[in-house]
Order: structure tokens, then C-alpha cells, then sequence
């Protein structure tokens, strides 16, 4: 009896199958467009325009390379390369350390213990030009709160936002108001440690700094790494506080990447140019990133699974 | 069938459901995205009918004294032309503004009126976007905002020897001055034939910042845009043009001294104008009662007094005067048309049509009466609008604007644009350390000179 059999690779698909491919693409089908239109095809888009010159009104206008080219030479990029670069190496390990602290003190039994835990995530939901605002107010010379608080200490009040020295300082103890995130996720892990392994360190004779450096810590590396990744994308991107605040200045100390790019774009019209900025702020992120997962392997520890 | 099987057999699945709101979003966002754009019309499309029904989509200068007359106008307007509807999209105002507006012509939504200020349409009609307006105003002899000799006019409304601006407004600055800080001080108010050696004398006597309650004789501007007037008044000019300039001339000794008093003196070493910081929050100027004196236009009006101001009692009494005498004895001022283009679409007439409205007398009278504003006629700015502000807002010295109007030239308009000009080297460059008291014009200056000239060489090199 003769069997025939389809060609391996070119199983018929039963009508039932078939139903159930096409309902499943209709219910992801508004992320894929979504994704798609709004994201994917301005990613690829943007490849396109690195090569042409645009100012959104007349067609644009191939230039090869030049875009790139100009990249490398603009005083501009590099400069604002290295305020985000300074901005991220002081802003994320302190921000880390102190949601980490923060954590740590909020997983103790104290009073009030859940009202501190909101009270620190507040500043999330507050949107990000109201705290721009507000910390204007907590900055001004005259009548800030802070200079108010250092006077109490013998300080002379400073010019936080007008002196090039003290812009990015300035901005990175802002940043610290935000670490509600990073806090929340430190506060679930530490609660997913089990009593049991601090129990056994404590009849080994650990005390509680032994138990921190010896159970605690190494069973948070995984969000560790994880808020120290996301911090750091976070970082190269901040943009809102220098626009708002100081627009850049003075003399350029708050030029961050992403506001050069969007003065670029959206304020000298330069579409091309800015999407050879942004490309590059991609590629440097994604480094940073791939950086931060190879060096992993060297102090994240994974549980192993039974 | 029992009711129960059939009742199941009419309840929807969960795989129906969810599919139902796949298809449902998929749907809404399909239907989110815009029509395409109406194909490019010529400055002589064709008019509708008068009876079709006619949308006009005006994309409008969001200033919140703007908001309330755009409104008005497209009301009074849809009144007497009961087939057209005019929608004022309110779209922010300085960079926000053009940058919406850019965006939305590279999106292909071209509105059929946009507002404009001076000097920032150019880019636009030399990409062939707005259409030329000069058959329509020799038809409808529509001469009166585009007065022979006044430069600012011309410059800011004219390009390649076609007029593409219809003024709503005639933008000019002066000094405006607090009147209780001269009665306070026992200082005399200013008179339009007052010098710079007076303007700066006066300050000094103002200047009070011992107490707890201080008082500068004036509120410094500190930027180059509210700069060039003290530039251009000692005769020189900071570009070899004010129109596509190919040459930087910031470093001249006139300039490099002018701006050593007004961008650092005036707040270091007189002492007589806030600091940035000290500015900081709106803190210290004219409008808190801090400040004797400020360089401002019409629009600062409703912020000092008005009829709503004087109501609550927070009103600060003052009056205008044109800024001081200086090297330059013809005594230039910033001024500069500011209005709407009609974008090239198939409704240019019926835009004309409302814009023309607007820009004509009755517009006018509603559109000043509402902002303070100064009118686009010189009649109406001496029988209408000098009344008008003297009796909203307590000014008497209207002749200040029309005077120093006519003696108006704009800042610098071309590839380059003044906005790029202050963000890439006037501020970081000069303005930032002179402002910080860190560097003297002399330091910087020339830096900003070669930085400027940097900027137009790019720009023409593009130009090919």
C-alpha cells in the first residue's frame, strides 16, 4: 500500500490551526501595529534620514556620510557626551546605594513603615516637569530650601543652576528624588529572601553587617543589575530637567545628549543631523548595556534551579 | 435545546471578545491616522462657492492674551459668513510653536492660515509653501499695514520680491517704567528726549537693594535678542546684513562696550539691575514691584494693569517711553511685523478672505481691544489705539511706540536663525559668562564673533 506523506517542513496546517494563527495575530495585532508604526518604521526611518538632509519642509536631500562626518568634529556632541557620561558614573551608584539603603531600612519593623514606603515613591507619579519646577524653587539662590538648609550649617548660599560647577552636581542630587523605582524593586527582593539563610548565617556567628555582606547582598545582585541597567539607560537620556531648568546652560554644563539631539530636530530642524545624534546615543547605550551583561557573569549570582 | 444551551449558545467567547477588541482597536488606529493632504495648491486656487461649506483651520500663536481675540475674530467672522467655519488651533508659543507648525507640514496636515512672527516664515516661502499674497492685496487695496519707509515692515514682510505677511501687529519695544518707584524716590519720570548717560543716572537714583525690600532702577533683559537694541542704538550693526547676513560683526569696540554695561556693569558694578539669579522664579522684576524700569513690547501690558488688575487692587501704575538716546541720533529701534501666512492650499481665497478680515479695521479694533496690541495702521494706532490703551491699561504715551515704529529694524533674519544663533554660541559662548560675572565682553565677544561667523559659513556652504 502506498503511503505518501508531505515533505518534512511542509506540514498542512488544519483549518482549526489556521483559526487559531489568525486570532492569535488579531489579539496582538494593536501592539504589532502599534509597534510597528510607531516605533519599528521610525527606528528605520531615521537609519534613512543619517544619510540625507531635512529640515522638514523641502524634500530632503542625499548627503552620504556627512551627517557623520560632522558627528565626529562638532565640539557640541562631544561636550554633551560628557555631561551625560558624568551625570550617569556619579548619579547612578549613589542613586543605587541610597534605594538600597532606603530598602533595607523599610523592610525592618518601624512605625509608619507604609507611609514611608509611599511617601518615597511619590515623587514617580509627580510628572517630571512639575519636579523640574519644584526643585527650581528648592535650588533659588535666595530663597531655596537647600541654601536655606546649609546656611543652618554655616554654608554660604551657592548659585546651584548659574554656575557651571555646581549645574551637574546639582542635577545628580535632584535625580535622587526618583529612586522610589529602584527602591519598590529592592523592597520585593529583600522580602524573597528566606529567614532560613539568614537564620543559618546568624548561628555561624554572623551579625547583621555578616548577614548584609555575606546573604543579603549576593542574593540581590540580580536587581542590582537590573536597576543599575535601567538607571543607566535612564541616565544618558535625561532631558526634561535641562530643558526645563536651565535650557542647557550655563555655558552648556547641562547640554545632554538628548537635548542636543532635540535642538537638532526640533529647533534648528536639522532631521538628518539629529538622527546621526540619536543613532549614536543608541549605539553607546547598547554598549554600555552588552558591557554590563558580560561583567555580570563576574558578581550577578542566579540561584540554580533543583 | 433547553433555555440554558441556548442562552450559552448566544453568550460571546472569551476568544470572541478578545477578537472582537483586536478588531475594534486595530480599527481605531487605523482610523487615528490622518487624512492625506490635499494636493498643493497654487497661490490663485480656485474660490469655493460662496454658499459651499468652508472649514479654515488657522494654526494659532497660543499667547494667553492671543487665545480669547483668536476666538472672537473666528466667531464675528462665521457671523457674517455663516458657510465658513474658521477653527483656531491654539498651538503654544516660541519654539513649541514652529515646532508643532513644521512638524504638521512635514506630516502633510497643512492648515490654511498659521500665524508668524517676522522673521520666522522665510524658511517656509522659500520652500514654496505659502503663497504670494500680492494680487490679492492690490486688488482689495489693502496698503494700509505696509506703510513706504518703515524697514521693519518691509524686511518682515517681503522676501524675493513678494509680500507674504499680513501684520495683525506691530511689534516695537520701549522702556516701560513703574511710576511708584520714581514717586518713592522723588525722581522725576523720563521724557522721550532723554539720553543714555540719563537712563543709567536715573537707575542709580532708583536703586535701592539695601532693605528687605529691594528695587532696581531696571530689569536688565540678558539675552542678545532683548540686546540689539542697545547694540544697534550706538550706531553699529552685528551682521554686515539684517536680512541672509554672510559676515559676523559682534566684535567691534562699540558693541563689546555696550554690552559690558548692559550684560554685566549694570548688575555687578552699578549694582542697578538683578542678577539672573537674582531673577530666578520671577522673583525681583518690574511686575513684582521689585523693578523701576524694563525694555518690553505691548503684550507686557495686561501683566502691570488692567482693568482686572486694578479690580483685585494689584495693579502697578506706569507709563512707556522710548529708550534712550544714544551714539545712533536717528534712534533705532526693534521692531518687526508680526501676523498670519496663508499656506499654499485650495483655499488661499476664501484664507485671504479671513485674513483680510482680520487685518482690516473692524478685525483690528477686536483683536487690539483684547491683547493691547498695537494696530497695523497708523490711523488706527492714533485714533483707536492710543484711547484704547490709555484707558485699559493707564498708558498716555502712546506717541512712544509710533514714534520708535518708525524708526524700526529687525534683528537678523536668514538661514541662520536668531533662536540657533543665541542656543549654540551667543549664550553658552558670551552671554553666560558675562551674565555670571566670570569673563568681560572683551573675553568673549570675539569668541561669539567666531562662533556666529561659523554658523553663517555652515549655512552657506549648504546654500552651495
Amino acid at each position: 500500500m502506498a503511503v505518501t506523506s508531505a515533505p518534512a517542513g511542509r506540514r498542512r496546517i488544519s483549518k482549526r490551526q489556521l483559526r487559531d494563527w489568525i486570532a492569535g495575530y488579531l489579539f496582538a495585532s494593536p501592539f504589532i501595529i502599534g509597534f510597528s508604526v510607531f516605533i519599528a518604521f521610525p527606528m528605520l526611518y531615521s537609519v534613512y534620514l543619517i544619510f540625507v538632509e531635512w529640515d522638514l519642509l523641502s524634500p530632503p536631500s542625499f548627503v552620504g556620510f556627512a551627517n557623520l562626518a560632522r558627528m565626529f568634529k562638532d565640539p557640541k556632541v562631544n561636550l554633551s557626551l560628557y555631561n551625560s557620561a558624568f551625570y550617569t558614573i556619579f548619579a547612578v551608584p549613589i542613586q543605587l546605594t541610597i534605594s538600597f539603603s532606603l530598602a533595607l531600612a523599610l523592610t525592618q519593623r518601624i512605625r509608619f513603615r507604609d507611609f514611608y514606603r509611599a511617601g518615597f515613591y511619590m515623587p514617580i507619579i509627580v510628572p517630571l516637569v512639575a519636579s523640574a519646577v519644584v526643585w527650581q524653587r528648592v535650588l533659588h539662590p535666595e530663597f531655596g530650601i537647600l541654601n536655606e538648609a546649609l546656611g543652618w550649617f554655616g554654608f554660604e548660599p551657592r548659585m546651584w543652576l548659574f554656575e557651571p560647577q555646581l549645574t551637574k552636581p546639582a542635577f545628580i542630587f535632584m535625580s535622587f528624588w526618583m529612586i522610589g523605582r529602584q527602591m519598590v524593586i529592592f523592597i520585593a527582593g529583600l522580602g524573597n529572601i528566606p529567614d532560613s539563610l539568614k537564620e543559618a548565617a546568624s548561628l555561624d556567628g554572623a551579625g547583621a553587617f555578616g548577614q548584609l555582606r555575606y546573604v543579603i547582598l549576593p542574593l540581590m545582585t540580580p536587581l542590582i543589575f537590573y536597576n543599575s541597567v535601567i538607571a543607566i539607560i535612564n541616565s544618558f537620556q535625561t532631558f526634561v530637567p535641562a530643558m526645563i531648568m536651565t535650557e542647557g546652560g550655563p555655558q552648556d554644563a547641562t547640554l545632554f545628549v538628548v537635548l542636543n539631539i532635540y535642538r537638532n530636530a526640533f529647533q534648528y530642524f536639522n532631521m538628518g543631523y539629529a538622527s546621526a545624534l540619536a543613532w549614536e546615543l543608541f549605539v553607546i547605550v547598547v554598549g554600555f548595556t552588552l558591557v554590563q551583561f558580560y561583567l555580570s557573569n563576574r558578581w550577578v549570582y542566579y540561584e540554580e534551579g533543583d | 435545546m433547553t433555555d440554558a444551551q441556548r442562552s450559552r449558545s448566544r453568550q460571546v467567547s472569551r476568544r470572541k471578545f478578545l477578537q472582537g477588541i483586536g478588531i475594534g482597536s486595530t480599527t481605531l488606529l487605523l482610523a487615528a491616522c490622518p487624512a492625506p493632504a490635499p494636493a498643493d495648491g497654487g497661490a490663485s486656487g480656485s474660490a469655493a462657492p460662496a454658499a459651499e461649506e468652508i472649514e479654515l483651520d488657522f494654526f494659532a500663536w497660543g499667547d494667553a492674551s492671543d487665545i480669547p481675540a483668536w476666538e472672537e475674530l473666528a466667531t464675528t467672522y462665521g457671523e457674517q459668513n455663516p458657510n465658513v467655519t474658521v477653527k483656531p488651533s491654539i498651538s503654544g508659543t516660541g519654539v513649541d510653536y514652529y515646532t508643532k507648525l513644521q512638524t504638521s507640514f512635514a506630516g502633510g496636515v497643512v492648515p490654511e492660515i498659521a500665524s508668524f512672527q517676522g522673521w520666522e516664515w522665510q524658511p517656509f516661502s522659500d520652500a514654496g509653501l505659502l503663497a504670494p499674497i500680492d494680487a490679492y492685496i492690490e486688488r482689495d487695496n489693502f496698503n494700509g499695514p505696509y506703510p513706504d519707509g518703515v524697514d521693519s515692515i518691509e524686511f518682515s514682510t517681503r522676501r524675493d520680491g513678494s509680500r507674504y505677511l499680513i501684520p495683525l501687529q506691530s511689534g516695537v519695544m520701549v522702556m516701560f517704567y513703574a511710576k511708584n518707584a520714581f514717586d518713592e524716590a522723588g525722581v522725576a519720570y523720563p521724557t522721550d528726549d532723554w539720553t543714555f548717560d540719563d537712563f543709567v543716572s536715573i537707575a542709580e537714583q532708583l536703586t535701592s537693594t539695601d532693605g528687605s525690600s529691594k528695587m532696581y532702577g531696571y530689569q536688565a533683559n540678558g539675552s542678545y535678542a532683548r540686546d540689539i537694541h542697545w547694540i544697534r542704538a550706538t550706531g553699529v550693526q552685528e551682521f554686515d546684513m539684517l536680512v541672509d547676513p554672510r559676515t559676523a560683526m559682534f566684535d567691534q569696540p562699540e558693541i563689546i562696550d555696550i554690552l559690558q554695561l548692559v550684560a554685566q556693569d549694570f548688575m555687578y558694578s552699578l549694582g542697578i539691575s538683578p542678577t539672573p539669579a537674582d531673577l530666578e522664579g520671577g522673583t525681583n522684576t518690574i511686575d513684582t514691584g521689585n523693578a523701576a524700569m524694563k525694555y518690553e513690547g505691548p503684550w507686557f501690558f495686561p501683566r502691570l494693569n488692567s482693568p482686572e488688575l486694578r479690580e483685585e487692587g494689584k495693579q502697578i501704575e506706569f507709563d512707556v517711553v522710548m529708550m534712550p538716546q544714544m551714539a545712533d541720533e536717528s534712534r533705532p529701534h526693534r521692531g518687526w511685523a508680526e501676523g498670519v501666512c496663508v499656506p499654499k492650499s485650495d483655499l488661499v481665497d476664501a484664507a485671504w478672505d479671513f485674513v483680510h478680515y482680520m487685518g482690516g479695521e473692524d478685525g483690528q479694533k477686536i483683536y487690539s481691544t483684547i491683547t493691547g496690541r498695537i494696530p497695523n495702521t497708523s490711523d488706527l494706532v492714533e485714533n483707536f489705539w492710543g484711547p484704547t490703551i490709555e484707558e485699559r491699561f493707564g498708558v498716555s504715551n502712546a506717541a512712544a511706540f509710533s514714534n520708535a515704529f518708525l524708526r524700526s529694524e529687525v534683528d537678523v533674519i536668514g538661514g541662520v536663525s536668531r533662536g540657533q544663533i543665541w542656543s549654540e554660541v551667543a549664550k553658552p559662548v558670551g552671554w553666560d559668562p558675562m551674565l555670571a560675572n566670570s569673563a568681560a565682553a572683551a573675553d568673549v565677544i570675539p569668541a561669539v564673533n567666531e562662533g556666529v561667523q561659523g554658523l553663517l559659513d555652515a549655512h552657506w556652504a549648504k546654500q552651495g
